[in-house]
């Protein structure tokens, strides 16, 4: 299989667009960049676009403007060669009737025009691998959920890809199909470059490095995960103190004085902090534990809050939101 | 310690895609009951037609030349079948739209490929549905009716009515490329064909019009045709044919899936 060249992203958009007969813009102005071994986890609400992009870099749409480069080259919808290299998972993939795994792999494979001595050893490789061994020449219709998505994987498998698209692929599935899913992504990752879309961020989280948020045809982010998760709600912690009563709504009013602080609040024994965004955290919290333990009160633990995918994620659009029309200019990275 | 083994290039048949598409779609279409219908609609019609004018014959002793007999039958199959075999076509694409649709275009084939494949299947299919049945009810008139049909004649008969029946198949495959619904490519098809028809009526009488072909028929069955007219026949059929194809190949490759 050909190599990319060692400078070409294994995607790039640049200011795609696509409008649906000038009623729906579905997508405006996504420029990303996607770079080998990169697991790409695309988020965005219903309608935000996230189906129309991959359907772009798979080649299914045509692009309003803008393009949408894979290894190097643009897609169409007559790049055959590009999509050998590729391996897709529609949201809800659907068989033709009166197939059987065998039969169907079988006809997947010819479509990637594989040679009789490759395809039929890999199918039952894949077969056996995703546990289908057993009902290869039961007719698909009669399958559960769990037993297409397997299918499916099989299928988006059986040209040996570079780049995975899966688009939901854990959608439907029950938890142990779930969690197989998951560590078959893992597995994957580690030789391949993979986009995965899904509306369970817990799942993003959990196997991708990179992630990209739609939202209402926008690219609101793009970037490493960690990133994502690290500059959204930082510096906003959660401390269980333990101690009298009145020692601790004394320190809470001593911390609200101190000048990195933003807000401070007491449930319970627990005291939530947010400190100002550009507040060094170190020292602000430094002056926040002298305060502890001027009032002698017993440090249980700290959280950070916020950190997580989906309050990020969650942040990242309601952020886009509330910049009303300045959402006109670019947001600085 | 030995090495791995460099992971073995695969050299990609570039038509398998094609071949795949084509054989995939024959065998539906083989399969479909539109076209089953049609084959059996056309057969048992033939049978009863067959029968009646045998019984004449063998009652009222009525000669029963065979040549006039399959005019009648092969006009009823064409405006029947043009019915049918336009549903078929309709639906090459347009009932694939969708996820299905999703899953095979995603996959290594290009628009052009694909488009082909549709069209040779649909059109082998009814191809050989039309071969099949014209060459059972030449053979059957032959033996069941005053005989006055040559074979050559019957083949080239049922040559010159199945181009008519291609035009109308490619047309149909293009119409069910450019709409999402195959009703929607069904209904597009009528009204082209009745157009068509009203230009067909304006062109000059040299043109092998679906009407002059059928005004052409009982001598060809005959017997009396030339070469010429044959090839003419088939120059028009294939040009709309490919005409039809390019058109379609081109609109398809620039359509959303």
């Amino acid at each position: 299989m050909a190599e990319v060249a060692a400078e070409d992203p294994v995607v790039e958009t640049i200011q795609l667009t696509k409008i649906y007969q000038n009623r729906h813009i579905a997508l405006n102005d996504v420029s990303l960049r996607l770079e080998r071994g990169c697991v790409l986890g695309l988020l965005g609400a219903n309608g935000a676009g996230k189906t129309t992009l991959l359907r772009l870099i798979i080649g299914l749409h045509r692009p309003t403007a803008g393009s949408a480069r894979v290894f190097g080259e643009d897609m169409t919808p007559n790049s055959a060669a590009l999509r050998r290299r590729i391996g897709y998972i529609p949201t809800n993939p659907r068989f033709p009737k009166g197939m059987t795994p065998i039969t169907y792999l079988d006809y997947m494979a010819k479509l990637f025009g594989l040679p009789s001595d490759v395809r039929k050893p890999r199918m039952g490789m894949l077969l056996r691998a995703v546990d289908l061994l057993g009902a290869g020449g039961t007719q698909i219709d009669t399958f559960s959920n769990g037993m297409t998505a397997r299918l499916a994987v099989a299928t988006s498998l059986i040209n040996d890809p570079d780049l995975l698209i899966w688009d939901e692929p854990t959608h439907g599935l029950d938890p142990e199909a779930r969690r197989s899913m998951l560590d078959l992504i893992k597995g994957l990752s580690k030789e391949k470059t993979l986009i995965v879309s899904s509306h369970n961020l817990g799942d993003i989280d959990e196997v991708c490095n990179h992630a990209a948020v739609l939202s209402h045809g926008q690219l609101i982010y793009s970037g490493p995960l960690h990133d994502l998760k690290t500059r959204m709600r930082r510096n906003h912690y959660e401390i269980d103190v333990d101690g009298d009563q009145k020692s601790v709504t004394r320190a809470l009013a001593t911390i609200k004085t101190l000048g990195d602080v933003q807000h401070a609040s007491l449930e319970h024994r627990r005291i939530t902090l947010r400190l100002q965004e550009d507040a060094v955290a170190s020292s602000s919290l430094a002056q926040v534990f002298q305060t502890l333990s001027d009032g002698k009160l017993t440090l249980v633990g700290i959280r950070s809050v916020g950190q997580q995918t989906e309050e990020a994620y969650l942040d990242l659009v309601e952020k886009e939101e509330q910049r009303g029309f300045t959402r006109i200019y670019r947001q600085a990275a | 310690m030995a090495s791995d083994p460099e992971p073995a290039q695969v050299s990609y048949l570039p038509w398998l895609p094609y071949w795949a598409v084509m054989e995939a779609d024959f065998i539906q279409v083989l399969r479909s009951w539109v076209y089953r219908s049609w084959v059996l609609v056309v057969a048992l019609t033939a049978i009863g037609l067959f029968t009646y004018r045998w019984g004449l014959h063998h009652e009222a002793k009525i000669i029963q030349p065979a040549s006039h007999v399959i005019i009648h039958l092969m006009r009823g199959m064409m405006v029947g079948s043009v019915a049918l075999v336009g549903v078929i076509a309709a639906g090459a694409i347009a009932a694939e739209r969708g996820s299905l649709a999703d899953s095979i275009l995603s996959r290594g084939i290009s628009r052009h490929q694909y488009y082909l494949g549709k069209w040779h299947g649909r059109l082998l299919a009814i191809m050989l549905g039309h071969a099949l049945l014209g060459a059972i009810a030449i053979t059957g008139a032959r033996f069941v009716l005053h005989e006055d049909v040559t074979v050559e004649g019957g083949a080239a008969a049922v040559a010159m009515s199945g181009a008519m029946l291609a035009v109308v198949v490619s047309l149909g495959v293009m119409m069910s490329a450019l709409f999402a619904r195959p009703l929607a490519a069904a209904a597009a098809l009528w009204v082209l064909l009745y157009a068509a028809g009203v230009v067909f009526g304006a062109l000059p009488h040299s043109v092998p019009t679906p009407e002059w072909v059928l005004q052409k028929l009982p001598y060809v069955l005959k017997g009396e045709f030339t070469r010429e007219m044959l090839v003419q026949v088939g120059m028009y059929a294939g040009g709309a044919c490919i005409a039809s194809a390019v058109v379609g190949m081109f609109l398809f490759s620039r359509k959303d899936i």
